[in-house]
């Protein structure tokens, strides 16, 4: 069995002219969530749902567990769990038929099916409202079921679009858990939001993508890394701050610097190695350093440097 | 949050048996209940495992609607009403005359009512519900073929139109021993009713998904009022007529109208099952093949019916079914042809992969196969062999006809062959049309129909706009420079005027073919044999699957 468990190779979709998905090839190691980030309209759903087997791309193709999404999709099908950004719920139905019925869909049958549900339903934390009718849930509630739905079949691969989107800070929680439990159960999980915070705790890897094109893949930090070394610094002297911030000015890869009382914050581009020669130097000039905050740039920053707010 | 979770453990849950009490006699009797009651339980639910899911959701969900609640509620209440009304009404000669009539005309609106108009729009509802509310998309990702989610919503509707009938059943009963009806009039009611209730319901679900905009679904619910309105008034026209004044055909013409009647039923509901579930396959399947063997089986079932009244009929009532006969396939071929010219070219991997690979077989069986070349020539095919039965059947009432009729069906003949080649060169032009839409374009096939409609629209109009104009806006004689304004050649063709010589008529079937011959030698890729290979883990997958089912 390979080791990618989903794989976008030179990945096309036009909309007339609109180029939605536009040459996106990164691939997702098994057990690992990915998260896809970009602002809307960036191409992230196209993706995401010609992963899903529910659109088809104009070039390129999409493998799920080295099966194609054009070729093969009822074998991807199989091995895939999606919840697109809406419920999709019916009326008249409460939450265990609802599963139920989703599981009889995916071919479950007999004590299989049972023993899937009720694990479900445990799993979300719906057990106690199986019998309830679904329009009466709450948003968040309606979310489990709907995560609940993707997972009835027990699916190698789970897309998740926006699945966080209009939920409290406690239900976000509860989510990123479970999504962090199944990723250590094994299963491989594409997920899309716009809480990067969020994201940047509970993913492996993340795919930047702006105006259909992946801008930057990988790690937070590979990203980092694969970009300019720009880190914000501050620097404490207990003396002559100004004279300091002049000097600090002058030496190359240091921004423009803020003074602010005995603090001098500026913009640094350089690696671990330099700032700390920057620090010694700074020393060895006669300056007494008391403290140095290094700050590291947040998903959100890369996510900010990366893009530049074009939408399509 | 919950923790880590393990399945529930069939050894702990507590087996019918253990649940027994040999110690408590006095619960020896509800644990028996229990256990068979629980035998019961499993056995459906062993059964339900059985049905289709859609059937199981479906039902689950209109036995907790409101509007199956009040449709049902109205109907048992409206007989009730109807039984009471109509027995007082014909009181007292109830006891004495034959009563029935007046009470199953009552009771066949009550029926017909829910089974004609409620029932094929609660399945528009339904199908065009899970479009909207985009849970289409989530049982398209599920293992529900298409097929399948069609079927079960047909299988849900005749669930509902069976729960009907059976409320029903004890009102006719009641009214059929009345006497006035007698009991194959009585059964052919019922199987009228459920047989047209079906067909309009596939007719609904055939609809539902026709157009995506919102817009456009408007246009298809007034099209569904309106066919649903006439069928409601034709067929309760056909069974008040039954039920007044009998059979009025021969015995024998009686039967032929039943079992042509059912096979079109069939035969058209197949097909329009086949578009529905067309219309829901995603574009990378194979959707056409299905669809191509449906119409040539209702083409067969036309043609055999015509054909079957040509032999064994009078000439008057076989010349009604002939001429119906060829113009339904006339139909069929106009907008069945224009739609298959308009496919896309495009094949996936997976529909070659399943292409017939030998010589034989893709000799035998490419027409079946997807593309716009290929659907040229099933639909050229077609339209010949129509025109060939229609040729055979003129000249078969020709024979038994009079002198003038002779000559007058000979001139038919004629026509007959200008329509097909007509026809022909409007489907080569519709291809080549749409063929230079989509080198730019991802158009659908329905694009077809309107570009069928543009071209016969235009090759009539565009020389007799010239003609006009070049006699000043008079009228003028037929000419060969008329010769693609088609309306004109045929008519004068059946006039016999003599206007248009046997010589047009080869000049215009030669052209066609030349062009027919030349669509084929353009398409040397498609009929070539050719072998793709699937991949060993597509074929190990599928092994697997086969050995756990």
């Amino acid at each position: 069995m390979s080791d990618t468990c989903i794989e976008l190779r030179r990945l096309h979709r036009f909309f007339g002219k609109t180029k939605a998905v536009n040459d996106v090839s990164f691939s997702v190691p098994r057990g690992h969530v990915f998260g896809y980030i970009g602002p809307n309209g960036a191409g992230k759903t196209t993706s995401m749902r010609i992963l899903a087997t529910l659109d088809l791309p104009s070039y390129g193709d999409a493998f799920v567990d080295g099966f194609s999404v054009v070729n093969d999709p009822e074998l991807v099908r199989r091995r895939l769990g999606f919840m697109p950004d809406s419920f999709g719920t019916y009326r008249d139905v409460n939450c265990a038929e609802y599963l139920d019925f989703f599981a009889r869909a995916n071919g479950l049958v007999g004590r299989q099916r049972t023993q899937r549900l009720q694990w479900v339903l445990h799993f979300t934390g719906t057990s106690g409202m199986a019998e309830k009718p679904i329009r009466g849930l709450s948003k968040g509630m309606k979310q489990r079921l709907c995560l609940g739905r993707a997972l009835i079949h027990d699916p190698a691969v789970m897309i998740l679009d926006e699945p966080a989107s209009g939920l409290d800070p406690r239900a976000r929680i509860d989510l990123r858990k479970m999504i962090r439990e199944l990723a250590d159960r094994g299963k491989t999980i594409l997920i899309s939001s716009h809480i990067l915070t969020e994201l940047a705790e509970m993913c492996d890897s993340v795919g930047i993508i702006e105006q259909g094109q992946l801008l930057a893949t990988g790690s937070v930090e590979e990203i980092q890394r694969q970009r300019a070394q720009h880190r914000e610094l501050v620097v404490r002297v207990l003396d002559r701050a100004d004279q300091a911030a002049g000097e600090l000015h002058s030496r190359d890869g240091v921004g423009r610097p803020l003074i602010d009382g005995q603090q001098i914050r500026f913009e640094f581009e350089g690696d671990a190695e330099s700032q700390a020669d920057l620090v010694a130097w700074l020393v060895g000039r006669g300056y007494r350093v008391s403290e140095v905050v290094s700050h590291k740039k947040s998903l959100e920053d890369v996510f900010l440097q990366v893009t530049e707010g074009l939408v399509q | 949050m919950s923790e880590s979770i393990s399945l529930p453990n069939s050894q702990t849950q507590a087996s019918p048996a253990q649940g027994r009490s040999p110690q408590n006699g006095s619960e020896r009797p509800a644990s028996r209940a229990t256990e068979i009651w629980e035998r019961i339980d499993d056995w459906c639910e062993r059964a339900g495992d059985h049905f289709n899911p859609i059937l199981v959701k479906e039902t689950r969900q209109a036995l907790k609607s409101r509007q199956f609640l009040v449709t049902f509620s109205v109907l048992l209440f409206s007989a009730l009403a109807w039984t009471v009304v109509g027995s007082l009404w014909q009181m007292p000669q109830i006891y004495t005359t034959p009563s029935a009539p007046k009470l199953l005309i009552g009771y066949y609106i009550v029926l017909a009512i829910p089974m004609l108009l409620v029932v094929p729009l609660a399945a528009y509802r339904s199908l065009e519900g899970e479009i909207d509310d985009g849970t289409l998309e989530l049982l398209s990702i599920t293992a529900l073929s298409p097929w399948q989610i069609v079927l079960g919503k047909l299988a849900s509707a005749s669930l509902q139109m069976m729960l009907y009938f059976v409320a029903l059943f004890p009102c006719m009963a009641y009214a059929y021993t009345l006497r006035g009806v007698d009991l194959p009039t009585t059964l052919l009611i019922v199987g009228i009713l459920l047989v047209a209730a079906l067909d309009l319901t596939v007719i609904a679900l055939f609809l539902a998904p026709l157009s995506p905009s919102r817009t456009g679904r408007i246009v298809t619910l007034l099209m569904l009022l309106v066919i649903l309105v006439l069928a409601e008034y034709g067929i309760g026209f056909l069974v008040i007529s039954m039920i007044l004044y009998g059979f009025q055909l021969p015995v024998s013409m009686v039967w032929f109208t039943l079992v042509s009647t059912l096979l079109i039923s069939i035969t058209v509901g197949h097909l329009l099952v086949a578009a529905t579930a067309a219309q829901l396959t995603p574009e990378s399947e194979n959707r056409s093949t299905h669809l191509r063997l449906s119409m040539m089986v209702v083409t067969s079932t036309l043609l055999g019916i015509a054909v079957y009244s040509i032999e064994t009929m009078g000439r008057n009532d076989a010349e009604e079914v002939f001429v119906v006969a060829t113009m339904a396939c006339g139909i069929v071929w106009g907008i069945g042809g224009s739609l298959m010219v308009s496919e896309s070219p495009v094949m996936t991997p997976r529909i070659r992969r399943e292409l017939p690979q030998s010589f034989f077989g893709r000799m035998m069986l490419t027409w079946l196969t997807p593309g716009p070349a290929t659907g040229l020539v099933f639909a050229a095919v077609h339209v010949v062999v129509l025109t060939a039965v229609a040729i055979y059947g003129l000249s078969e009432m020709a024979a038994t006809a009079g002198p003038f009729a002779a000559r007058q069906l000979q001139g038919m003949t004629q026509v007959a062959i200008l329509f097909a080649a007509y026809w022909i060169a409007a489907l080569i032009c519709v291809r080549w049309i749409v063929a230079i839409l989509r080198v730019n374009n991802h158009p659908r096939v329905e694009i077809g129909i309107a570009a069928l409609v543009a071209v016969l629209v235009l090759a009539a109009l565009v020389p007799y706009s010239i003609g006009m104009h070049l006699n000043d806006y008079r009228a003028y004689q037929y000419s060969r420079w008329q010769i693609t304004n088609w309306v004109w050649t045929m008519g004068e063709v059946g006039n016999r005027s003599g206007a248009v010589g046997s010589f047009d008529i080869f000049l215009v079937v030669a052209a066609v073919a030349i062009a027919l011959i030349g669509c084929l030698v353009t398409m040397p890729r498609v009929v070539l044999p050719r072998k793709t290979a699937t991949p060993d883990q597509v074929v190990k997958e599928r092994q697997a699957n086969k050995a756990a089912v």
